[in-house]
């Protein structure tokens, strides 16, 4: 349980004035090289190019107008902010990872609880219900489209069968159902991985604690707030934060399920992105809409743990 | 048991079976549409039991593609990158987890940074580097790639890992004579197995699955991976839906294989300390 | 990082990594060379083609054997993006100066590529070309599209006509529709959703824009300005008018009544697939869209028409004529010139256009029976009637070209799903190209 302190508290060192400097020592020379490989490799090809890619933020850099490319300070985050699409795209990326987070979450923790226990056949069950997590977005994507299809899906006819409704809804051609059905798809596959690192901390839970509590005779729904609860709430947590991170960060679904259509209703920041680049070709706005993402992630970050008063020192 | 207990008990079955109902689901109908002629894909009423089963699907996706290529790349590709991120990541968290140094906060803090930020940010710089390496269409980038793209957080898992081992274990071994190094490999690893194998895992899974970068920097036949194949399958075929599934159901079997027989580490290998706290 | 031991440890560490990198990357590397040139003195060429469909490539490929048996000492490798996004990607490896030689060029990124100096001149090598002269009209405009000068050499034309089921037709006992009006009475007679029957293959997807611009044109008739027909011979913009506000509606209209709601997403694949596959009474397509059509319907079934003529009496189109290009940062010049020349060459371009089904580059080309009989008639009617059909020119060479562009399928998606009005959006469209008149203007 000292991890979680720990991530959240990256930017916190705390220097052990006490130590010696190791700088000639043979302990450096080792802490170096194996660091090396690690800082090198992420500071060449990853922070470089996200700062030279943040740079473009502030130019008019579009493929379109090559001949062109100057500092146009702010004006690409104007351009972004006041175009008629950004509002829905803020609003989806909201709707898209607060409720897939939500029933990732309640799902993930109900399955989860669920198989604590052995019982006849768990690894299958488990290898088949975790399964999701290791498929790309990109197929699920396309599964879930092909499911969804307005003329031949099969959603369209268990609906049709059970009487839910009578005519078949072209999901993913009217706005107001392409959010949902993308939401559906990141749903499905999101439970798996809450599902198991819930897993991972209810097993860590000593045995003796419910032994202890069921002689106090403390019920189920007791020994679910009493003990379960808080012996995982910092797993919570942290899954819940970097879920955020990722679900935000994770254009893959929407990629191949919709391409942010209809009519833009179903893009995320993420994807939003994605079709700058690769479809407007317009670094510069692309640039200024992942700097704002890196803004709101930052801002949810330092929120969520103030509020969970996750406030203890780190201890590096 | 009470009465209770029962009733939470048969809740719980019906939950368990549902939920295995809805997962596999999906999963069911496009391995069924696969199998399923190309006429009756498309007509109604739907079948959910294929009238007649065809190989058609299968057959046609190694004509109309070299689906063999794809595959290979796609393995050769994460398996060197997963690798690769493993090494460095163990080098890196057992020094993070061990040792005390000046500037070890801002390295944890620097791999931390890179999560929030989305890649895509660097992807158009990125393409501009790997294009003067002369590395477009070229597989190496996106061993390249995934590796720093997969170093910061498997880094971070590992520090996790290594602090849950006591030190005392080696420093036994390197009284007994043994280099840092050696005691590393030689008495943690295998206490860490489990943690491992769920960060290989976690790596290779990730470099499987991967599709935008990919998309960026390959285009050409000889170094597609599955996800470049069957993005530019959707965007030439679309709705040849057979193919299509025949497709998605290649190139999930090697991950259906990897997880069926590593999933259990998973759970363990986060159990035992992992990203756990 | 001050110590001398330190940077030795860093330096010795890079080494160690490049190293493992170096080993890894021999494995994987099955392809030529940087500079495309093997120890053996054959030369690679990359050639890189746009609009690709899987037939199309085949095709291309074969043509490539030929080339490279008839030239031992070059070795062509044909890349292939999906079609949907290919341009985008063609200007980003030009951009980087990517290892291509031989590129598609199509009308809207021409100039762009041939400002930012991406293409080469082709003049010399047209020069000395003996069957230059040999290229249709059309095709010869197309290819000094640009300044007066030839930045590539078409490899076929595409221009639209209707598609319709016959069988279809005959069993409501419908006419051909001569006109939009027609069309319309005839879609909306053959639409029956519960039978997974529509009227029309909609476009309401990627370059759906493209199709309300024929409709608009098609109502304002003669007084639209052919050679910049996003503007009328009045000097006012296209969307400005009373008749493209009735065109819209109409356009709508049709979506929302004879079309699959699904269409509202339909790209190319997604209209030319529900016709070919019974769900679909008519559709509007190149030429291409033939050859699929004689392989999943049945002869008798389906025939094609000229395109369907406005309330104006006309008909307008783009005739688009994309062609082979050369990277000006080429290595290998000669042979990428010997590569475009051969693919151009009458025998092997007839071939070739006949095969993908589009329109030839060649005059000689139409003296086939081919042309004259079937499926591609109504080109040789619509050909025949100039001042009916028309075609026109879009200002793809305008600044604010690419960024329209881009906005138009979301803007015409918007409108379609009730979102924005007719009025609005024409609003938003006669200010744009307003202003970019001005600007372009200077």
């Amino acid at each position: 349980m000292k991890m979680e302190k720990q991530i959240l508290h990256p930017n916190n060192p705390s220097v052990q004035p006490e130590k010696a400097p190791f700088r000639f020592s043979k302990e450096g020379i080792f802490i170096l090289l194996c660091l090396a490989p690690a800082i090198v490799l992420v500071s060449v090809f990853v922070y470089y190019p996200i700062i030279k890619g943040s740079v473009m933020a502030f130019q008019n850099y579009t493929l379109f107008d090559l001949m062109n490319i100057h500092f146009i300070g702010l004006d690409n985050f104007k351009a972004v902010i006041s175009s008629p699409n950004f509002a829905t795209v803020v609003k989806n990326s909201v709707y898209w990872v607060f409720i897939s987070l939500f029933f990732q979450l309640v799902l993930g923790f109900a399955l989860a609880l669920s198989m604590r226990k052995h019982f006849k056949g768990r690894g299958i069950y488990q290898g088949l219900v975790f399964f999701p997590w290791a498929m790309s977005g990109f197929l699920i994507g396309l599964i879930w489209r092909w499911m969804f299809n307005g003329q031949f899906g099969v959603i369209n006819d268990l609906l049709l069968k059970t009487g839910l409704i009578d005519a078949p809804i072209a999901f993913l051609a009217e706005a107001k159902w392409a959010m949902a059905s993308v939401i559906i798809a990141n749903i499905w596959y999101g439970v798996a991985f809450f599902a198991i690192m819930i897993l991972a901390a209810l097993q860590s839970i000593p045995d003796e604690l419910y032994e202890a509590a069921e002689i106090d005779g403390a019920n189920k729904l007791h020994q679910l707030f009493y003990i379960t609860l808080p012996y995982i709430l910092p797993t919570l947590f942290i899954t819940v934060l970097l879920r955020v991170i990722w679900i935000l960060n994770f254009p893959d679904i929407i990629y191949s399920m919709t391409n942010g259509g209809p009519a833009g209703a179903t893009h995320i920041l993420s994807t939003y992105l994605i079709d700058k680049v690769m479809f407007e070709q317009n670094y510069g706005q692309a640039s200024a809409v992942g700097l704002i993402i890196v803004v709101i992630l930052l801002s949810f970050m330092v929120f969520f743990t103030k509020a969970s008063k996750f406030e203890k020192k780190g201890d590096f | 048991m009470t009465n209770a207990g029962i009733w939470l008990r048969t809740l719980k079955v019906v939950f368990l079976s549902i939920f295995l109902a809805i997962t596999i689901f999906p999963l069911y109908w496009i391995i069924i549409t696969s199998f399923k002629m190309q006429k009756d894909i498309f007509s109604l009423p739907i079948q959910y039991w294929p009238k007649e089963f065809t190989l058609d699907n299968y057959i046609q996706i190694f004509k109309i593609s070299h689906f063999q290529t794809y595959i290979f790349n796609s393995f050769l590709v994460s398996i060197v990158a997963s690798f690769i991120v493993l090494i460095i990541s163990m080098l890196g968290g057992y020094v993070l987890a061990r040792f005390k140094f000046k500037g070890k906060g801002q390295v944890m803090g620097g791999f931390l940074i890179t999560q929030i930020v989305p890649i895509f940010i660097g992807m158009a710089p990125l393409y501009m580097m790997m294009s003067k390496m002369q590395l477009v269409n070229h597989l190496f980038s996106l061993m390249l790639i995934y590796t720093v793209m997969l170093i910061p957080f498997c880094t971070i898992i590992m520090v996790g890992f290594f602090q849950r081992i006591p030190a005392s274990l080696e420093e036994a071994a390197m009284i007994d004579g043994c280099s840092r190094i050696s005691a590393l490999f030689k008495v943690i690893v295998p206490v860490m197995l489990p943690g491992i194998m769920a960060t290989l895992i976690f790596a290779f899974v990730q470099c499987w699955n991967e599709l935008i970068m990919a998309v960026m920097f390959i285009d050409e036949e000889s170094v597609k991976t599955i996800p470049v194949a069957m993005n530019s399958f959707i965007k030439k075929y679309d709705i040849e839906w057979g193919a299509m599934s025949a497709g998605t159901v290649l190139s999930v079997i090697p991950t259906m294989i990897l997880f069926a027989f590593c999933q259990k580490y998973l759970v363990n290998g986060l159990t035992q300390g992992a990203v756990k706290g | 990082m001050r110590s001398r031991k330190k940077y030795f440890a860093l330096f010795f560490s890079i080494c160690l990594l490049l190293s493992i990198v170096v080993g890894c990357s021999k494995e994987s590397s099955t392809k030529s060379n940087g500079n495309g040139k093997d120890s053996d003195g054959k030369v690679t060429l990359k050639m890189i083609e746009s609009l690709s469909s899987p037939s199309r490539t085949a095709l291309l490929n074969e043509l490539i054997d030929k080339f490279e048996a008839a030239n031992p000492k070059i070795k062509v490798e044909l890349i292939s993006p999906p079609f949907n996004g290919a341009d985008q990607k063609i200007t980003q490896m030009l951009m980087a100066k990517e290892a291509l030689d031989v590129v598609e060029v199509r009308e809207f990124n021409a100039k762009q590529f041939a400002m930012n100096g991406f293409i080469e001149n082709l003049k010399p090598y047209t020069e000395k070309w003996k069957n230059y002269d040999s290229l249709n009209d059309i095709a010869k405009k197309r290819a000094n599209w640009v300044d007066n000068t030839p930045y590539y050499i078409p490899n076929g034309l595409y221009e639209r006509v209707l598609f319709y089921r016959t069988d279809w037709f005959k069993e409501a006992g419908l006419e051909v529709p001569k006109t939009w009006d027609e069309f319309y009475e005839a879609a909306k007679k053959l639409t029956n959703p519960s039978k997974n029957r529509y009227g029309y293959s909609f476009r309401g997807g990627p370059t759906g824009w493209d199709y309300a611009l024929i409709t608009m044109w098609a109502y304002n008739g003669k007084e639209v300005n052919p050679d910049n027909a996003f503007y009328l011979e009045n000097g006012k913009t296209l969307f400005s008018s009373a008749k493209s506000l009735e065109a819209l509606n109409f356009y709508k209209k049709v979506y929302k009544e004879v079309s699959p709601p699904d269409s509202i997403n339909w790209g190319y694949p997604e209209m030319v697939q529900g016709f070919v596959s019974g769900s679909t009474a008519m559709l509007i397509q190149d030429a291409e869209v033939i050859d699929a059509a004689k392989e999943k319907l049945k002869d008798g079934t389906w025939a094609t028409a000229p395109l369907p003529i406005g309330p104006s009496g006309v008909a307008q189109q783009v005739v688009s004529g994309p062609g082979w290009g050369m990277t000006a940062y080429s290595k290998h010049k000669k042979e990428a010139w010997k590569l475009i020349e051969f693919l151009s060459d009458p025998e092997q371009s007839n071939e070739y256009t006949k095969r993908s089904s589009v329109i030839p580059v060649h005059q000689n080309a139409f003296d086939d029976e081919f042309y004259k009989t079937g499926y591609f008639k109504p080109y040789g009617d619509m050909n025949a009637q100039p001042e009916i059909f028309l075609d026109v020119t879009r200002p793809i060479d305008f600044k604010g070209w690419g960024a329209w562009q881009s906005a138009a399928d979301q803007d015409l998606q918007a409108f379609l799903s009730g979102n924005t009005s007719a009025k609005d959006l024409l609003k938003k469209w006669d200010q744009y190209w307003t202003k970019e008149k001005a600007e372009n203007k200077k």
